[in-house]
């Protein structure tokens, strides 16, 4: 890899910019004074992703380039031409104290620190053992990632009714997974009933009564039970089960008293292999993919905005993310991560041209040959209507394990739809939460391209929304776009990595919480 | 054969400025390469003083900032690219940025942390004591950040005869050694193969293994090469500019290495037309510092004979000709103007004559 290269390319880009900003008369194409900056730090994010160059290197270059352009116009408040030239002392002192004060508050100079690491804690009133790990803390004792069980995923769609203090709720059981790190629940806890004493706050009503309920083993061996809530309105949480189960047990007994015990069966389900093919990217063109799915999933969250008489443009986030592209894939191709014969610069093209956004600067001729999941996502795109009904709320008791993908072992455990959206929830290992960001906040830290086709034919994209960072296990939220809806009977799953690709058709058993 | 060995500044003739320090102003002179305060005859007693705890006056201090950033190459970044670029900083804007430094004014954007419907907060105590240090190290990099950028302030206050040699001064003392990396840092070695692009090149997106990878995965050793290549780029482009009438988006700089002046060709036609240019980095201190950069409507790509105001350069008429000498002569820079901003601006500068 190039990594002078890389340096050399964005240190140039940031002259150009600066350039163009600071002439008397920018052209057209350098648009608002902030674009030249954020061309900059998008180029600086590739590069970055693709390992090229450092986080720090990049920072210090946009210092620098911050600090230049804001010493120049120091003093255009005052009618100053860019450079200031020939009025040099002609502004009064307040003024220039005022822009000079601006400086010093707008400047930015030096290291930004490493992105902070999200902190994961049991929710006030739970009652299990500790909360989960934090990431750099130690795994609890009976995890160990390598003691070389297979990994036990099974989907179960089981209600276990609850019932005291006047509420009444159900805990859904969506699936249940046994790895290296423990075993556990895939839960979602339904909206309770409330009692007249709760609904008028004479009471406070326990929504997560972990502490209620027991589970026992088809030996008569009972669990103590750890809670993690996963946050949000969904209440999706984990229930972890300690000690793990053997491995051969046939079922649990999971009961919350004085409601009846619900016999929670664990054998796998049967099915077909996933399907391997290979793959060969670079990490340039797995960086473009990442890009262009972004672009797809944003996209399909903006309506296009109509002009009377004239063809609806992309709305203004949308085509945000054009400026850079074409520097993009140039700082890519600098760094001999991306072959200037790789296809994905054209396919790239192709989808700004359908998106209708310009200014892209790609040189590649838009190309003929789309992905099958980026045209069904276009087709969404350019379809739907603003109107559109949401999907109903529901879950789906799904689980497949996926063979590695560039390092990455991929669980799937569930997935449900709240509020319009559809969430899957996956355990991941071979990842690490850093929080790195990419280009037009690309998650980096999930370096996989993953879709789901529906029994309908239509593609919907996934990307991480939030994560339950555990070391060596993640649980992760990957959003659907569109979200699916329960009419579903089953998905085909495609997930991407450089090296390989995988596929797999999962039936759908679909709940519904109240 | 090009091997200069007397000092890069002798085509440059000294300047001063006027600076405000304590009740008075004082002046500042550069003169051979040296920064002088004709008013504080023994700096190395006042900074002794100071240390005690007497106030230190401001023209000492700009000494020691000078020093500090003699061999910095944010100076090329942040500094003019060129008489047209003249950045305008007053004291009274140092002042004030100082002044709202030290009222906490936020310096830095920091991205927040991102909300997802799977994140909780209630730190453990192993989380609290990690972020009490973050914020700690926060609050560090903003007071360096700060004071970085009070620093390049009263620099480029000084005005742009200044800026331009301060810019020979960093250019110079990385023109012997640029391939030297900037920050080395403890356990990692210098990245093999970088530079030149020579030897055989690896497939798109593999690596070698000799690469030294640090926590980040990125080799934490980073060359002066690519700021130098910036800094030629963005002050000759200008230059071709008014020489050739080339867009100077069509200037492709690299870095001259070894014996001789370097190359300059120009190929394609129309928006393949491209410039190529290979200078040394000295070519920033002995030449563009000096204003020499373009003279008689030559290129000017090396100083044979240094001297002020009469000296002999090796210039080009046009791309791909050989370099032929020309004594050249400078005028004496204007008057500097008086009042409260007196220092040397861009129309202070030497104008050169064949």
């Amino acid at each position: 890899m190039n990594r002078e290269g890389g340096e050399t390319f964005l240190r140039l880009l940031a002259e150009a910019e600066m350039r163009d900003q600071l002439a008397p008369s920018p052209p057209p194409w350098t648009g608002s004074p902030g674009a030249g900056r954020v061309k900059v730090k998008v180029v600086g994010q590739a590069l970055t992703a693709v390992r090229a160059l450092d986080t720090d290197t990049v920072e210090d270059i946009l210092a620098d380039f911050d600090l230049a352009v804001s010493v120049r116009r120091l003093h255009d408040k005052a009618g100053q031409g860019p450079a200031g030239t020939g009025l040099h002392g002609t502004t009064p002192r307040t003024m220039r104290a005022a822009s000079a004060a601006r400086l010093a508050a707008q400047i930015q100079f030096g290291r930004a620190g490493p992105a902070a690491r999200l902190a994961l804690s049991r929710p006030p009133g739970s009652t299990g053992s500790p909360g989960p790990a934090d990431p750099e803390d130690p795994p609890p004792a009976d995890h160990d990632p390598d003691q070389g069980t297979p990994d036990r995923f099974v989907p179960l769609g089981v209600t276990v009714p609850l019932h005291h203090d006047g509420i009444s709720g159900d805990l859904h059981l969506m699936s249940y997974a046994h790895t290296g790190s423990g075993a556990r629940f895939i839960a979602l806890w339904g909206k309770p009933t409330l009692s007249p004493q709760h609904e008028l706050g004479l009471q406070n009503p326990e929504l997560f009564p972990i502490g209620r309920l027991t589970v026992t083993d088809d030996r008569g061996s009972a669990y103590e039970l750890d809670y993690t809530h996963g946050g949000g309105s969904e209440w999706i949480s984990e229930i972890s089960l300690h000690p793990a189960p053997p491995d051969d047990i046939r079922w649990l007994e999971v009961a919350a008293p004085p409601s009846p015990a619900v016999r929670v069966d664990l054998t796998p389900p049967g099915g077909g292999e996933p399907e391997v093919s290979e793959a060969a990217l670079s990490p340039g063109e797995q960086l473009l993919i990442m890009l262009a799915e972004q672009l797809l999933t944003v996209a399909a969250q903006f309506p296009l905005a109509p002009r009377p008489g004239l063809p609806e443009i992309s709305p203004r986030p949308v085509q945000a993310m054009g400026a850079g592209l074409g520097d993009i894939i140039a700082g890519l191709e600098a760094v001999d991560v991306l072959s200037p014969l790789s296809p994905v610069p054209a396919r790239l093209a192709a989808l700004c041209a359908s998106l209708r956004i310009g200014g892209h600067g790609i040189a590649a001729a838009p190309a003929d040959d789309l992905p099958e999941p980026w045209l069904s996502l276009l087709a969404y795109y350019q379809r739907r209507k603003p109107d559109t009904a949401q999907v109903r709320d529901g879950y789906a008791a799904v689980t497949a394990a996926l063979p590695e993908l560039d390092g990455i072992r991929l669980a799937l455990v569930g997935l449900h739809n709240t509020q319009g959206a559809t969430v899957l929830h996956v355990l991941a290992r071979g990842v690490t939460r850093e929080g790195r960001l990419g280009p037009f906040s690309v998650d980096l830290d999930f370096p996989l391209s993953f879709w789901l086709r529906d029994n309908g034919g239509r593609w919907h994209a996934a990307h991480p929304v939030g994560w339950n960072p555990r070391e060596p296990e993640h649980a992760i939220g990957l959003l659907l776009v569109p979200p699916l809806p329960r009419s579903t009977t089953w998905v085909d799953v495609l997930a991407g990595g450089r090296s390989a690709e995988v596929r797999t058709r999962l039936p759908l058993r679909w709940g519904f919480p109240s | 054969m090009i091997v200069p060995n007397d000092p890069w500044f002798d085509c440059l003739p000294s300047c001063e400025a006027h600076v405000p320090c304590g009740q008075s102003r004082h002046i500042v002179r550069w003169e051979a390469g040296t920064l002088r305060l004709a008013s504080h005859p023994d700096p190395e007693a006042e900074l002794v003083l100071a240390a005690l705890g007497g106030e230190k006056a401001r023209c000492v201090e700009l000494a020691e900032t000078w020093g500090r950033h003699a061999e910095d190459l944010s100076v090329l970044a942040i500094g003019p690219r060129g008489p047209a670029d003249e950045i305008a900083v007053s004291w009274d804007d140092v002042d004030a940025a100082a002044q709202a430094g030290q009222r906490g004014g936020r310096i830095g954007y920091r991205p927040g942390p991102r909300h997802g419907p799977m994140r909780l907060a209630s730190p453990s105590i192993p989380t609290a004591a990690r972020a009490q240090a973050r914020q700690q190290q926060d609050l560090e990099d903003r007071e360096r950040a700060a004071r970085r950028r009070n620093d390049m302030l009263s620099l480029l206050a000084l005005g742009y005869g200044f800026q331009v040699r301060l810019i020979g001064q960093v250019a110079q003392a990385h023109a012997d050694r640029p391939d030297q990396a900037t920050e080395p840092e403890t356990g990692t070695e210098p990245e093999p193969g970088t530079g030149t692009g020579t030897g055989t090149e690896p497939e798109p997106g593999t690596e070698t293994e000799t690469e030294t990878e640090t926590a980040e995965g990125v080799s934490g050793v980073s060359g002066v090469t690519p700021a130098l290549v910036a800094a030629i780029a963005g002050r000759l482009a200008p230059v071709a500019e008014e020489w050739l009438g080339i867009d100077p988006d069509q200037v492709v700089v690299s870095l001259h290495r070894g014996p001789g002046w370097g190359s300059v060709e120009l190929t394609g036609r129309g928006e393949q037309r491209r410039l190529r240019v290979s200078l040394p980095a000295g070519w920033l201190a002995r030449v563009w510092a000096a204003g020499l950069a373009l003279t008689g409507r030559h290129l000017v790509v090396a100083v044979e004979r240094a001297g002020w105001p009469d000296a002999r350069v090796l210039a080009l008429r046009a791309p791909g000709t050989e370099p032929v000498p020309l004594d050249v002569h400078a005028s004496q820079p204007g008057p500097v103007g008086g009042g409260r901003q007196v220092r040397p601006t861009a129309a202070d500068a030497p104008h050169w004559e064949v």
